[in-house]
């Protein structure tokens, strides 16, 4: 994304420049990059490249076979795996489930702490607290407050009466709980780029509406909402990177349980290669999720850009 | 973060080479994990620096790697990076497998220089600990502290239900009516953990006391899910939950049994002797211990960890990592690290020393532990050891939570087990002439 937007910005340097000082134009916006360039092949390229060739190649464990080239065997026998199909589907509830309330959570949040008055001020920090506790931070807390009967969930509901299933042993509920630690993480967060993106919606488009006799939902709706769109899609691709990259949370709570209930692409990934030493079958599994990702990104970025040219 | 580290490692080993002669001095690594608490991590420091100072020959580096799991991972990656360590404290249960990867080595050539035998070697450990130590008839690990499941039991509750808090339950039927008597309210009469790796270490528990198996000892590509034995430790954790309603439903992990045992919402519960410690110094009210109760015969797994030796180390190396494993697994040290931690001492001699013997004295409950273990039999131990306990673990879940019948889990788990193992045995006992 980053990339993009620098070479664009310098696209435009380099078109109104005089045409001799073109060519030594053309080689800085390279020049400039080299640097980040250099560590993107190191540590970014070069592995994703090593785990491309890993994916084709099978060495099974243990048995004293020598490593053989297997082709596209390793991606057979990921998409013919049970707990690979439902690690996806999970990912998938997980998505969905965290993304949809975390946004509008988010978006009610940036509405309500807008403007900057002290007491808006104290309430923007409230909400963004969760976001400044470190995932595994925030997991081992959410054991306590999941916790069947002693917990503080449980607690508080035992006061009006009711009684809590088993948030985390419970394999219908278990996803659901930690959807739920994501949310209460994740919404302060995206409230902080929503802010942002609210300062950019021009106050005169909201007050022509008012004029109009828009009400506030039909200009929350007609108005920011559109005016949004950039921030959102930015918004579901920084979200949709972190849900499949960040499984700290299922590692702390219930390492994929019960019976597979919770467990999620990345952990999925990790058993193949450390607990099941499945190296080829992790490798394959990776590529597919960083493939997935990044289909989402690009797509979400065509319709940024496509966004930003409306609305800029 | 990792440059930093780096930064202080290289600072440190020229720091060391400044102060030590390289060339009267061989260098290793070890590796250790603490799965309970950073207490345990100081006292394996002072040990490592005891030893350092006691002799000149070798000097060990001791290096902290997080849990069991954090630490095969670990010295697997070492290892993979050409730098393996020397000796790492390892999950007995992972032995086979990594003999299988070929990350660990035979310890046999140590025990022929040393002019001796395994059967010398071993003869002064717990007979349970001689199937985990040795894979394919050759000695891999050497025993450092090990563990068993135990029962626990809230004496006021018993007393509150006109049990006799000196007479446990001894059998699965006298648990069962005990724990019927003991359950009211939101109180259960009895709880066990039931995530992963505490689960299959449990149905172990339960599957040995009905008189079963689990796993074939003498080799990886078996285990017994699908027989009378584990339907029975299957079918009697179903009608816990679903029949005689004493235990509640669904998965607790092991941090919520002993916090639910902690605030009395739970009589009975089935934990390691490892938490002897844990429950002592956090349990406010009156609690004993009890045998893991029988339906068939009393046994119970081992749990705990041993000594092992990488692959890819020079001569010099491994005499030198041999030697520390000596020192560390002996009579002294292990008796020493055993009353720190609450853990079993593996050597037999370590409870003939005075210093033992008062503190068994004096620790009643250690004493109930002890009892058990001649009881106890091997931790499994099979070919993708972690897979196929998973198997087993994910369908006695489901059962927990009314998903499935014991019958069709044990058999499903039975399956899935021997899909994984496939492999293995097609090249083992599959393959014929």
């Amino acid at each position: 994304m980053s990339l993009a937007g620098t070479t664009g910005v310098l696209d435009g340097i380099q078109a109104a420049a005089v045409p001799v000082r073109r060519r030594r134009l053309r080689l800085l916006p390279y020049a400039l990059l080299a640097p980040s360039l250099l560590f993107l092949v190191l540590f970014t390229y070069l592995p994703v490249a090593r785990v491309l060739v890993e994916s084709f190649y099978d060495k099974p464990h243990g048995t004293g076979a020598a490593t053989t080239f297997v082709g596209l065997g390793n991606y057979a026998k990921v998409l013919a795996d049970p707990a690979f199909r439902q690690a996806a589907f999970n990912n998938l509830v997980y998505a969905v489930g965290v993304l949809v309330p975390t946004l509008v959570l988010a978006l009610a949040f940036a509405l309500a702490v807008q403007r900057s008055t002290r007491f808006s001020a104290v309430l923007r920090t409230v909400f963004f607290f969760p976001s400044l506790v470190p995932l595994v931070a925030a997991a081992s807390l959410f054991f306590f407050i999941f916790l069947p009967r002693v917990g503080l969930l449980d607690y508080y509901l035992a006061k009006i009466g009711l009684s809590g299933p088993n948030w985390l042993g419970d394999s219908d509920i278990a996803l659901w709980s930690v959807i739920g630690l994501t949310v209460w993480k994740n919404a302060g967060y995206y409230m902080l780029f929503y802010i942002a993106g609210l300062q950019n919606v021009p106050r005169d488009t909201i007050e022509a509406a008012m004029i109009d006799g828009a009400n506030a939902w039909q200009r929350l709706r007609f108005v920011i909402l559109p005016a949004l769109a950039p921030t959102t899609a930015f918004v579901v691709v920084i979200a949709l990177i972190q849900l499949l990259t960040n499984v700290d949370h299922v590692i702390v709570l219930t390492r994929g349980g019960p019976s597979n209930a919770t467990n999620l692409l990345l952990y999925y990934i990790f058993q193949s290669a450390h607990e099941n030493f499945e190296y080829g079958k992790a490798a394959a599994a990776t590529l597919m999720s960083v493939a997935v990702l990044l289909a989402i990104s690009l797509g979400s970025l065509r319709i940024m850009e496509r966004g930003a040219r409306g609305h800029g | 973060m990792r440059i930093g580290r780096l930064g202080l490692g290289a600072l440190a080993l020229s720091l060391a080479s400044a102060a030590f002669p390289a060339w009267s001095q061989t260098k290793i690594d070890f590796f250790f994990p603490v799965p309970v608490e950073g207490k345990l991590a100081r006292e394996m420091t002072r040990l490592v620096k005891l030893y350092n100072e006691s002799q000149k020959e070798v000097e060990v580096v001791a290096s902290y790697t997080g849990s069991y799991d954090d630490t095969k991972l670990k010295a697997q990656a070492a290892a993979k990076a050409g730098k393996p360590p020397s000796v790492v404290l390892m999950s007995a249960n992972f032995n086979v497998d990594l003999k299988l990867s070929g990350d660990i080595i035979s310890l046999e050539p140590m025990l022929k220089a040393d002019e001796t035998t395994r059967e010398d070697f071993l003869k002064d450990f717990w007979p349970a600990l001689h199937a985990n130590a040795t894979v394919d008839g050759e000695l891999y690990g050497v025993p450092f502290h090990n563990s068993t499941p135990l029962l626990y039991y809230n004496v006021e509750h018993f007393k509150e239900a006109g049990l006799d808090p000196s007479k446990p339950p001894r059998t699965w039927a006298e648990m069962v009516d005990a724990a019927k008597k003991l359950t009211k309210g939101d109180r259960s009469g009895f709880m066990m953990p039931a995530g992963y790796d505490y689960l299959g270490w449990l149905m172990e528990a339960l599957s040995l006391s009905n008189g079963g198996r689990y796993f074939n000892e003498d080799y990886g590509g078996e285990v017994y899910y699908d027989q009378p034995s584990m339907l029975g430790a299957a079918r009697f954790v179903e009608d816990l939950i679903f029949k005689h309603k004493v235990m509640p439903q669904g998965v607790t992990e092991a941090g919520g049994v002993s916090t639910a045992f902690f605030a009395g919402k739970a009589s009975m519960v089935l934990l390691s002797t490892g938490s002897l410690s844990f429950i002592r110094e956090n349990m406010k009210t009156p609690y004993d211990v009890a045998f893991v109760p029988k339906n068939v015969r009393n046994a119970v797994p081992i749990g705990g960890a041993s000594l092992v030796m990488f692959a890819g180390q020079n001569e010099e190396s491994r005499k030198a990592g041999w030697k520390f494993i000596k020192w560390l697994s002996s009579t002294d040290t292990l008796g020493g690290w055993s009353r720190f931690t609450g853990y079993f001492a593996p050597r037999k001699s370590a409870y003939d020393k005075p210093e033992m013997k008062e503190f068994i004295a004096k620790n009643p409950d250690a004493k109930v532990a002890l009892d058990q273990l001649p009881y106890a039999k091997p931790w499994f131990a099979t070919y993708q050891t972690v897979a196929v306990r998973k198997a087993l673990e994910d369908e006695i879940q489901a059962l927990m939570n009314g998903k499935k019948k014991a019958a069709e889990a044990v058999k499903d788990a039975q399956k899935k087990a021997d899909e994984l193992m496939r492999p293995y045995a097609e090249t083992t006992s599959l393959k014929l002439p």
